[in-house]
This record gives C-alpha cells, structure tokens and sequence, in this order.
C-alpha cells in the first residue's frame, strides 16, 4: 500500500466534454497535474511523455478501444507497469472481471462523480502494493 | 357407460317366474315354497276332476233307492270343492310367505277330499247293487291311484287325502259279511302303503327337480351378472378404444399442423416419423429421411463425434432434455441453429424403445438476441457518455469549485441535475430489468453483514430523505446477521424501499427500519406512515411500470420500476419481498434472504480469499 500522494494522471478520451470536466475536477479538486489525450493511437507516445502515476482510459474509443490500449500498454517496457483504471459504461460484473484479467487497478462507472473522481483515484492508488 | 337391462318376466300359467329371479337367501324354504305351489298348482285340475266323478257318480245312482242321500253327498261335494277352489285362490293373492300356513290349508282340504269320497264309500257302497258297488269300487281306486299325481310333491298330503278315502271303505269292506270284501279289505292297507311309497318317491323326485331348479336359478343369476359386468367391461373397453383412438388422432393432428418440427428416432437416431414442420425445417421429404441416421443426416458432420458422444450420455440419463440448442445442416447445405425437447420413451425395463423430438429454428432467435445485447450495449454508452458531461458539469458548477454563482443560476443548475440523475437512474433500471429478464444478468455474491449495510445505506440516503423532510430511523442494537447477497444490488434494494417510502411520507414524518431473525432467515422491514397502498394497486404493485396512478406519478416521480427490479433481485438472492399494511397507519414493505450460519460463513470467505 503506497502512502505516496497520486500527482500526475494521463487520460485517454475521445469525448471532448468528458475531458474538460475530468480535467476540471482532478485539476481543481484533486489538485493533480492532467495530461488529456484524445486519440488513442498516440497515446503510449504521449503517456511515455508526460510519465504520469496512473492512467485512465475510456473503453469505447474510435480506432482503438481501451482495452487494446490497455494491451499494447503491457507490451511496452515503458508504459507495462502504469497502473490502469478504466472509466466505462460498461458495468456488468463479467465485463469487469474482463477488465480485472486484463490487469487493470479498477474501473469507475459513467457517469462518475467530477465531484468524488479525484478520491476515487486515490483510493485506487493507494491500494497499490 | 354401462347398460342396464330392464328385467323380464316368464308367466307360467297364473304363477309368476321372474326370469331373473334371484336365487333364495334360504334354498330349503325355497324348495318347500315352490312344492306348496306345485299342490296348489294341481288343485283346481284336481277339483274339477272330483266334480266331474262326483256327478257322473250322482247321475248313476240318480235311479236307486238311496237318492236323497247321493244328492246330499253330491252337494258336501260341491261345497268342498268351492272352498278347495276359494283357497286356490287365497293362495294366488297371498300377501304373506308363511309357506307352512298354506300347506296346513292344503292338508286339510286334501282331507276334506278323501273323507268325502270316504264317506261316499261309506255310505252309498253297502245300499247298491253288485254292479254299482264294482263301479264306485273302480272310482275309489281310480281316485286313491289319481291322488298321487295331485299330491306327491308333498307326499304326506296325499297319505292324508288317501287315509281319507281308505279307512272308511276298508271298515266297510271288512263289515260287508263278504268273504271276498273282507279279504279286499285286508289288502287296503297295503295298497295304501304302496300308494304311499309311490307320493314319498314321487315327493323326492319333485323336491330334486325343484332343487335343481333352485340351483339353475343360482347359475342363472350369477350368469347374468357376470353377463352384465362383462359387457360393462366391454362397453368400457369399447369407450377406451373410442377415446385413445380420438386421441391419437388428435396427436397426430397435432403433429401434423404443429408449426414445430416433431420427430421420432429409435435408440439408434434412426428416423422413425417426422411431420411436415420438420420437412421443411430440414429440407427432407419424409421418405428421405425415414430410416436413415438423423446424427449423420441433420448435424454437421465435423460435429458427429460430439453428437453421437451427447446421444449417448442423453439415453442413458432416460431423461428429457429441454430446450437443447444444437447445430444442424439443412438439405440445402444451410447451417441452422435449433432448440430441441427430447423425451425418450421408455420400457418398464427402462430401454429407450424410441424418442420424440421437438425442434424450431432459432437461428433467427439468436440473431436478434445477439442484436439486443448490442444495441442494449450501444445504447447503455451512448447515453451515459452524454449524461456523464451533463450530470459532470452540473455537479462542479454546484460543487462551488468554479467559484460562486448566481442563487438563480444555482438553483436552476441544482433542478437540471437532479432531473440528470433521475434520467441516468431511469436508464439504469431499463437496463437492469432487460437484464434480468433475459437471463442476462449475474450477481456477484458475498457474504455481508446486512446490519452494517442497513446503517450505511440509511446514511447514503439521509439527504434523499431530508429532501422530503422526513426522517429515517434504524435501531440502535440490530441483530447481526449475516447472508450471501450482492452488496451493490441489496443496497440498491433498500435504497429503492427508502427512497418509496421518503417519497410517500407525510412531511415531518419518519421511516422506521427494522430487522428481525425469524429462525434461518432475515427480515428487513421498511415502515412508511403514507397513505397506504390502494387495494386496486396490491396485486400489480411487484409488476414493470406498476404505478399507483398518474397524480402520485408526476408527484412523485419514479420510473415505475423500482419495485419490479427489487422482486427479481431479491429472488436472485434466493429471498422474497412483500408488503402489508402497518397497523396505525402506512405501509411496511419487507424482504426476507436466508441467513449464514458460521459455517457456512467461513465456508464462503474462504472460497472467496481462494478466488
């Protein structure tokens, strides 16, 4: 369990809405730095770049979806040990068992709370051996 | 349906024989019945007899000496045989079956008879000619050897009638001063004696005759019973046959239109019948397929190991497989997907002789399910993701981290988020209850301390509650308890009875929850002081879209389905739900879920750490 305070965060979203209020509210109320990344086949680029603590990634993305991301994520000595949380729609206990067999820290339903997002994050990251 | 025959009856002469007549309880008194009647039977020819004797006698010796005394016999004659005759008739009209009685009157008129004809030997033999004493000489003998026929079937009747006859001709004969009449009056007795043996004889063959009688009727009456009950039987066999036949006419019919593919396979899944709905489900004509192996004809080929490998494991299980989906090839070469109910039927030894097949293309069924789950899948995206920045936005604009806003705009913003989130929970309930009823979808069971989630989700829904100025209010010292449940979704269970009974409370009022052990299972209570539930409403009120009506909807709110998914939910987990009325007012809506035993709680938390 880390006691490390979460700081950097890299999210992969392909809805513009969705960015601005997520970025608001770590920015605002978690205090955390955002690094917001809208197409997905850039994305390892842009997370190597910015060496975030965790990264949060939609599912259903144009191109690629997160869960590929996720793979290709794993595949990549730089990006293989980033722990992953994914904000989906998707909330059924066999598609989140699929996201925990993928390796991923947790998963947080749409629509989240702005207002809870950053403790959530937290919560996660501190669960983190 | 039975028949009944409608009893018959054979007269024989003035004496009625029911044909069916039942054999007596007492067959001696039968026997004796029946030789009373043959007496009586034989009186009136034997009356007209003695009046046929009697005036010829009268008119032989209407010329002698002595004919006051012949005319006075002759009228004693008629009045004997008047009364003989007025018994006969007593007899016919009896009442009573005291056969003893009668045979009593019967030896008493067969006495008056032969005294009659005694007195007439008596009287007129010794005062007439030689020739008229050898002719009343004649008619006595004639008339003691007639006797016989009358009497005999009861023998000692005729000793009566005959001892009448003979002692006071033998007196006379013996008293004659005639050598000859004296010797004639010696052998009376013995004549008598003869005469007698004969009716004593005669009397056992009658008896014999009417126990045989008597036996036949017996035979007779259990023949015609058994007749009955066989052609009962038969009518009833008959009707069976009737009724399977219709039956198995319907059945046929039912196969032959049924819109469902039927079959007949024997053990080895060779095709014995199919109906016009498996023709065209696989393209065959029934001559094409009948006799040949419906594993190697209708499935795929590179499925026939699996296939013959699940034919077998299905007849030796000796059990109908229900809605069995498999892959099948058509005629044409088309893959196919259907659903098959097999029944195998079987011997009393238990070998399959054959089964019956039922079957429906549903490759069209999983086509569009696949196509539900889609756009149940899309359409759960596509309207959280826009939710997801209206109800966002909305919450940080209210959150006061954008900085203070106008009291206006706030509230404005506060309605517009409220209304966001009823439209997300709206959205989530239509999913969960197609979820739920397409078989679609799990829990994911732990075990929990119903308590402990009680507290928490009376302090998630406080503010849900202070919204309508109501309070909720829990013990303080639960029972703990523990039960296998979802904790989401039993959360999301007690959150839809609090969130009912906040909406329908009278302001200022409370919400009492309780929680009760009642042997192995758990009860949770939630008591409103509302109006109560309209008794038009109770039998619908588990049921989708169930509102009480549409005031209370646009006042309330709600989507109508809450109800409805806490029911199957809780079902899932193995409980029940309900309500009742609270006494005092209000309602009470309670689930009940089994609880855990320690055991079965360490059990559990064990295969879960495994997990």
């Amino acid at each position: 369990m880390t006691t490390k305070s979460l700081e950097r965060v890299c999210y992969v979203e392909d809805d513009e809405d969705i960015q601005r209020i997520v970025r608001m509210s770590l920015e605002r109320i978690g205090k955390m730095k955002v690094e917001i990344v809208g197409d997905p086949m850039v994305a390892i680029d842009a997370i190597v770049g910015f060496k975030p603590d965790l990264v949060m990634l939609d599912w259903m993305m144009p191109g690629m979806d997160g869960p590929t991301l996720f793979r290709r994520m794993q595949e990549n000595p730089q990006t293989k040990d980033l722990p992953v949380v994914f904000i989906t729609a998707k909330s059924t206990p066999t598609e989140l068992d699929e996201l925990r067999s993928l390796g991923a820290l947790g998963a947080i339903s749409k629509p989240f709370s702005p207002k809870e997002l950053p403790q959530q994050l937290q919560a996660l990251w501190n669960a983190l051996p | 349906m039975s028949t009944e025959a409608a009893p018959t009856t054979t007269y024989t002469g003035e004496f009625a024989v029911p044909a069916d007549h039942a054999p007596a309880a007492d067959p001696t008194r039968q026997i004796l019945a029946d030789r009373v009647e043959q007496l009586y039977r034989q009186s009136v020819p034997g009356t007209l007899l003695t009046l046929f004797v009697g005036a010829i006698i009268t008119v032989e010796l209407w010329t002698s000496f002595y004919r006051d005394l012949t005319v006075i016999w002759w009228l004693i004659t008629i009045a004997i045989s008047a009364a003989r005759y007025g018994l006969y008739r007593a007899y016919l009209e009896r009442v009573d079956h005291d056969e003893k009685k009668w045979l009593r009157w019967m030896a008493i008129g067969a006495l008056a008879a032969g005294v009659n004809w005694g007195i007439a030997s008596a009287v007129i033999f010794p005062s007439h000619t030689d020739n008229q004493q050898v002719f009343l000489a004649f008619i006595l003998a004639g008339l003691i050897s007639g006797g016989i026929a009358l009497f005999a079937s009861v023998w000692w009747t005729y000793a009566i009638y005959a001892v009448g006859i003979i002692l006071p001709f033998t007196y006379v004969l013996a008293n004659s001063g005639s050598r000859m009449f004296v010797e004639l009056a010696l052998l009376m007795p013995v004549f008598y004696l003869a005469n007698v043996v004969v009716a004593y004889r005669l009397d056992h063959v009658f008896t014999s005759g009417f126990k045989a009688r008597e036996d036949y009727r017996g035979v007779a009456q259990e023949q015609k019973v058994m007749t009955a009950q066989i052609e009962e039987q038969l009518q009833e066999l008959l009707n069976a046959r009737r009724e399977v036949e219709a039956s198995g006419r319907k059945l046929s019919l039912f196969a032959e239109r049924a819109p469902i593919a039927v079959l007949e396979f024997d053990a080895n899944a060779t095709v014995l019948e199919m109906n016009p709905a498996a023709e065209n489900l696989f393209g065959y004509a029934l001559g094409e397929l009948v006799g040949r192996n419906a594993l190697q004809m209708l499935f795929p080929a590179d499925e026939l190991g699996i296939n013959e490998s699940w034919w077998r494991d299905f007849l030796s299980g000796v059990e109908p497989a229900t809605f069995s989906r498999l892959r099948c090839l058509r005629r044409d070469g088309l893959d196919i997907m259907c659903e098959f109910t097999l029944t195998p039927l079987v011997n009393d030894e238990d070998d399959v002789i054959s089964v019956i097949a039922q079957g429906r293309d549903i490759t069209q069924q999983i086509e569009a399910e696949r196509l539900k789950k889609e756009f149940t899948s899309t359409l759960s995206h596509e309207l959280r993701t826009p939710l997801t920045s209206i109800i966002g936005s909305l919450q940080l604009i209210n959150s006061g981290v954008l900085g203070d806003v106008e009291k206006d705009v706030s509230e404005l913003t506060t309605i517009a988020e409220r209304n966001g989130q009823r439209l997300l929970d709206l959205i989530n309930d239509l999913l969960d209850i197609e979820k739920i009823e397409s078989g679609k979808f799990t829990l994911a069971p732990e075990v929990v301390s119903i308590d402990s989630l009680l507290r928490d989700t009376l302090v998630l829904n406080k503010g849900f509650a202070d919204r309508y100025h109501v309070q909720l209010v829990i013990g303080k010292d639960l029972a703990p308890a523990k039960v296998e449940a979802d904790p989401k979704r039993l959360v999301q269970v007690v959150t839809n009875l609090l969130s009912n009974a906040a909406k329908f409370s009278p302001e200022g009022g409370a919400v009492d929850v309780t929680l009760k052990l009642d042997g192995d299972r758990v009860r949770v209570g939630v008591h409103d002081r509302g109006p109560g539930i309209p008794d038009a409403f109770r039998s619908r009120i588990f049921s989708r879209f169930a509102q009480a009506d549409s005031t209370a909807t646009r006042q309330k709110g709600g989507t109508g389905l809450g109800l409805a998914i806490c029911k199957r939910l809780i079902e899932l987990m193995h409980g029940s739900i309900g309500f009742e009325d609270r006494p005092g007012g209000g309602s009470t809506f309670y689930f009940e879920l089994p609880v855990l035993g320690d055991k079965a709680v360490s059990n559990l938390e064990q295969l879960g750490a495994a997990q």
